[in-house]
């Protein structure tokens, strides 16, 4: 380091960062690193929405904005790590010897403790987002319980039927009314199963002799798959079924349709 | 170890090996209790949950609250025998043999304990069950008890035999003697941890 | 005192304890007197049972597997040892030198042999061929997915191949890097001349060998319906091949709990004299950290394994609801244990990637104590967190609010892994060679892995995604993507050191990109097909899903190909590559300064540590 003479003062941190922004490798970093995060945020944005099937009640939507913004909030972390990755992967040196030894960095205070707090700041904010989504369902599956229509869901190897006690059916397809409240009544008979709407954005595990319960609540109309998502043995993957969301009166006309039947299907 | 053996571990001094011996035990014990804790958790959330009411067994009775504390008697006997021998050299090849006579006698009260367990029903088909959790507990609870039984009553047979050998490094003995104490000190909490959760009926 | 130091290995006389039956056990022994006790206790115990109840054909299986393992010990001479303790009668000098192998050439790979290096070498054969099986099995089960309809195998055996490879996978990875370098490289790494128990470190070879054998029978006995969580009560309901999976893991779970307390008392007990606590190689702390973590997490998978045993054999109710049993006992104790093995699984790999970059970006490891502080805050975190596996099973919802507290905060000593390697290569200019290319791809991979685990740890998205494929794409990018790279970079840095050759080159690379291109194609694929709503473990599929498997497959057969192209590479090279010079890295750490093939006792001399091994560097300006 060359002496300073006593009327240089050292740099202040103001002159320290523009020194530090001037070089080379910190300024690709920081190209690197925005095209990173956009690449990211494009990914977050585009890719869920595409991917996932149709949205019919506000549960799934809910999924489908944590997975979008979980990846846009995550992007600036992936930007600097990969931004950081690559502008080393480009300086590579190739040969049969090593080059020579680089800057003796042990630590940079500062750093970890910007890292440390910002990796908090973000779980923080991931777990505040998901707590008051989780309390919001939890909420309106309270209020609109004692309306809501009840639906008795049974696993079995290797099948779904669903029996709906006030209006005394039971099917092996899922419709729902819209925009009325359903609660799920989900058991099983044999091994674990688990109950698997897949459009409508909830899923709970059907258990023996033990019933679990989940709300929701269809607000657009479409066609619903029942999948089960829990191993349960030989024909797992073929214990699924379908259902739609559809009109109050079309539900009543399918309700009727059962009942005139007997009452099964 | 005999005095010719210097080899590998034996560069090192009777001291630190017995002292890292006596770490390796007890690692070996942090395994089993975290072993015994799963039990322990086992029992208190079947029994709480009481699923389709069937934690008790039907139509018979269960242990009683001694009994568990019974089961466990040999295996304290045993580690405070053993505590007096270690701290008391001339009494160290009586209390040897009492500790391994007391666990040999408890392992076998542990399988009379088993033997005689009323909690066997049968169904339809005559095929035999365990006749609710509180019994499939209990079973391997006893079971757990009788392996540290049987496991301290090798090394407490050990530990009596080698009394009577002459050609042991002295320094390397004292050091197992201590932590065979560590195992019997061990298994005698174990012991009373599966006495007080059986109790929770 | 013997002399053993000082001359070379071919100028002493060959141990040769004499009437010592040591002397005469083998692998082969072992194997007879293993087959003998399991055919012997099998038709003992059928002889007057009932053979079409299912619970004594369970029993019979179960304790006649038991048995071979129990026989193959014996067999090989495992019990010598506490035999002739209980008499008082340790065993000589000269019978442990031999135990060490000392002048024995190959056979002692097929003995009872103490030497750490033998067992680190006997562990890495072990390991790649765990991975071979449970890679074919991987292949076979891309292949049936490769379209919708497809039926290469049918359903009980696609279910099987499933949980079969994912145990096969699991157990291989979870000693991936702690048996073959903790066993060979670690000791060394520290100055210290063998392991503490270098007769327990035998005998947690050869008891994970008898493991091998039973997990393979459960494909002669019907296979097993259960992915590799075995939840009950589907368990309890299995075919015969259930047995093999218990007893495998019980068997797998003695040798853990043996090779944990091994490594971590080595590592407390036997450094050099100057290496303290903060000049200990990053390698050897995160490989302790994780199988310290392993000692008091795996007892309750092997409770659960036995839970389920006694169910089957002796008709307990643990998991019957009927009797007050729950399939939720089951849950909680396996992810008790089964999510710090998770992490018993990825730290050694990572530590392998942070002993690595140093050495060839020619800069100290950036902010030791922050790796510390990472490795230590997500093993001590990880017993907190075990029922995010369990979000949606019903089994207590009020849970799952703490449990995703705990579940995000993992990411906090996770992000300091990612700080401490890319501060490593911050100003750094890169050797580019193969095991620092691993680091590259870890730092993507990783990223994935981690960015979706926050996903999966919220639990309104888990609602959509559990039980999806996008969770089995996770645990690939973390397990596979993470750990396994970090593993196979470990083996290529430390191939010169363990068989005096260095890994080809070429071959290497081409591997390398094929299966890290491939990996990604598959895996991202399988995001795609866990997004769109397909669920995990299925044999079959609707054609919704089509593009997404089809891609996924054809990732599967690029990583298929560069793991052959890898395997070739090892294997040639061990027997025909270039001799490999003391340090062919430059790197500063205690093994290389040995020369290969390394003395019995490592050391001439043993070493006095002043510094740690990160001394690279020019001052900054």
């Amino acid at each position: 380091m060359a002496n300073h003479s006593e009327e240089e003062l050292a740099p202040t941190p103001g002159q320290r960062v523009a020194k530090f922004l001037e070089r080379k490798d910190v300024r690709q970093t920081f190209i690197l690193g925005a095209f990173f995060t956009a690449v990211f945020v494009v990914l977050g944005i585009w890719v869920y929405p595409h991917w996932m099937p149709n949205v019919l009640s506000k549960e799934m939507q809910a999924d489908e904005d944590i997975m979008i913004w979980f990846t846009v909030i995550s992007a600036p972390i992936a930007g600097v790590i990969l931004a950081i990755a690559m502008e080393s992967f480009l300086n590579m040196h190739r040969g049969d010897t090593p080059p020579e030894d680089g800057v003796a960095i042990r630590t940079h205070t500062p750093v970890v403790i910007i890292w440390t707090s910002v990796s908090v700041l973000f779980v923080i904010l991931a777990l505040v987002w998901g707590m008051v989504s989780m309390n919001t369902d939890a909420d309106k599956a309270a209020v609109n319980a004692p309306n809501a229509l009840v639906v008795d869901v049974t696993g079995s190897q290797w099948a779904w039927s669903f029996t709906y006690p006030a209006q005394n059916i039971t099917t092996h397809t899922l419709n729902l009314p819209v925009d009325r409240p359903v609660t799920f009544n989900v058991v099983s008979e044999d091994v674990n199963h688990s109950f698997w709407p897949v459009q409508l954005g909830v899923k709970v595990d059907a258990n023996r002799l033990s019933t679990t319960v989940i709300h929701t609540t269809p607000v657009k109309l479409g066609e619903i798959d029942v999948k089960c998502a829990e191993l349960c043995g030989l024909y797992h993957a073929y214990m699924e079924t379908s259902g739609q969301v559809e009109s109050t009166s079309d539900f009543n006309n399918w309700v009727s349709s059962i009942q005139a039947q007997g009452g099964t299907q | 170890m005999s005095h010719d053996t210097e080899f590998h571990i034996h560069h090192d001094s009777a001291e630190k090996v017995g002292r890292r011996e006596r770490l390796g035990v007890r690692l070996l014990i942090v395994a089993d209790g975290a072993f015994v804790f799963g039990m322990m958790f086992s029992w208190f959330y079947l029994r709480n949950l009481n699923e389709n009411n069937a934690w008790l067994p039907k139509g018979v009775h269960t242990f009683t609250t001694a009994s568990g504390y019974i089961a466990a008697v040999g295996l304290v006997v045993a580690a405070i025998f053993h505590r007096i021998g270690e701290r008391n050299h001339g009494m160290r090849r009586v209390s040897s043999i009492v500790v391994f006579l007391a666990l040999v006698i408890g392992a076998v009260y542990q399988w009379h304990q088993m033997a005689h367990m009323p909690f066997i029903a049968h169904d339809d088909n005559g095929r035999p069950f365990y006749n609710g959790a509180y019994a499939s507990n209990w079973v391997l609870v006893a079971g757990a008890n009788m392996f540290h039984y049987l496991l301290g009553a090798f090394v407490a047979l050990g530990l009596v035999i080698r009394g009577y050998r002459t050609k042991l490094d002295p320094v390397l003995e004292e050091w197992r003697q201590r932590i065979a104490g560590s195992w019997f000190t061990w298994i005698a909490v174990s012991g009373i941890l599966c006495a007080i959760a059986t109790s929770f009926k | 005192m013997t002399t053993l130091s000082h001359a070379p290995a071919s100028a002493r006389p060959v141990p040769n304890p004499k009437k010592s039956l040591i002397t005469r056990l083998n692998m082969g022994t072992g194997i007879i007197v293993g087959a003998i006790f399991c055919w012997g206790t099998y038709y003992a115990m059928r002889a007057g049972r009932d053979m079409t109840d299912t619970h004594n054909v369970n029993k019979v299986l179960l304790v006649s597997m038991l048995m071979w393992s129990f026989g193959f010990l014996v067999g090989i001479g495992a019990l010598i040892g506490p035999f002739r303790w209980l008499i008082g009668k340790d065993l000589t000098a000269e019978e442990q030198l031999y135990l060490a192998g000392d002048g024995q050439g190959i056979k002692r790979y097929f003995k009872y042999c103490t030497d750490h290096k033998v067992v680190g070498i006997q562990y890495l054969v072990g390991v790649m061929t765990m991975l071979g099986v449970g890679g074919t099995m991987a292949m076979m089960i891309r292949t049936n997915l490769a379209t919708p309809g497809s039926h290469l195998v049918t359903p009980i055996v696609y279910n099987s191949l499933v949980g079969l490879h994912g145990i096969t996978m699991i157990i291989a990875m979870i000693i991936v890097a702690t048996g073959p370098f903790g066993n060979y490289i670690m000791p060394i790494m520290i100055g210290a001349r063998d392991m503490a128990f270098p007769r327990l470190n035998a005998l947690s070879w050869w008891v994970l060998f008898t493991a091998i054998p039973v997990l393979c029978s459960a494909w002669f006995l019907g296979g097993i319906p259960t992915g590799w969580t075995a939840y009950a009560p589907l368990s309890d309901q299995a075919g015969p091949g259930m047995n093999a999976f218990l007893a495998t893991i019980i068997i797998f779970a003695l040798s853990t709990a043996v090779a944990g307390m091994n490594i971590t008392t080595t590592v407390i007990a036997m450094r050099a004299k100057g290496m303290k606590w903060n000049r200990v190689p990053i390698f050897v702390v995160g490989g302790t950290i994780s199988v310290a973590l392993a000692i008091p997490a795996f007892p309750t998978f092997m409770l659960a394994m036995i839970q389920t045993g006694m169910d089957r054999t002796i008709a307990t109710g643990f998991y019957d609801a009927n009797v007050g049993g729950s399939g939720w006992l089951y849950a909680n104790l396996f992810w008790i244990m089964g999510h710090p093995e998770v992490y018993v699984i990825l730290i050694p790999g990572v530590a392998a990637l942070m002993e690595i970059a140093p050495v060839f970006v020619r800069k100290p490891l950036f902010s030791y104590n922050a790796a510390i502080a990472g490795f230590a805050g997500i093993a001590g975190l990880s017993v907190l967190v075990w029922a995010h596996h369990m979000y949606m099973s019903g089994w207590m919802p009020s849970l799952n609010g703490p449990f995703m507290i705990t579940t995000e905060f993992i990411s906090v000593p996770t992000g300091l892994l990612f700080l401490v390697i890319v501060g490593t290569l911050w100003r750094g200019k890169p050797w580019m060679k193969l095991p620092m290319l691993s680091v590259y791809a870890f730092l993507w991979n990783f990223l994935i892995g981690g960015v979706t685990g926050v996903y999966l740890s919220d639990v309104p998205a888990d609602n959509y995604l559990h039980g999806s494929m996008f969770v089995t794409a996770h645990f690939h990018y973390t397990l596979m993507g993470a750990a396994f790279t970090g593993a196979m970079a470990g083996l290529v840095y430390w191939f010169p050191k363990m068989t005096g050759r260095m890994l080809n080159e070429r071959a290497g690379y081409i591997a390398f990109w094929l299966i890290q291109i491939g990996f990604n194609v598959l895996f991202l694929g399988m995001f795609m097909a866990g997004a769109q709503g397909q669920p995990r473990r299925v044999a079959d599929y609707a054609f919704a899903y089509e593009h997404s498997n089809m891609i996924s497959t054809a990732g599967a057969y690029s990583v298929g190909i560069g793991m052959i192209t890898l395997l070739w590479a090892i294997v040639h090279s061990w027997r025909n590559g270039k001799i490999a010079p003391m340090n062919p890295w430059g790197a500063k750490t205690l093994e290389w300064t040995v020369p290969y093939p390394v003395p019995l006792e490592n050391f001439d001399v043993e070493p006095v540590i002043t510094s740690d091994p990160y001394g690279y560097g020019k001052a900054a300006h």
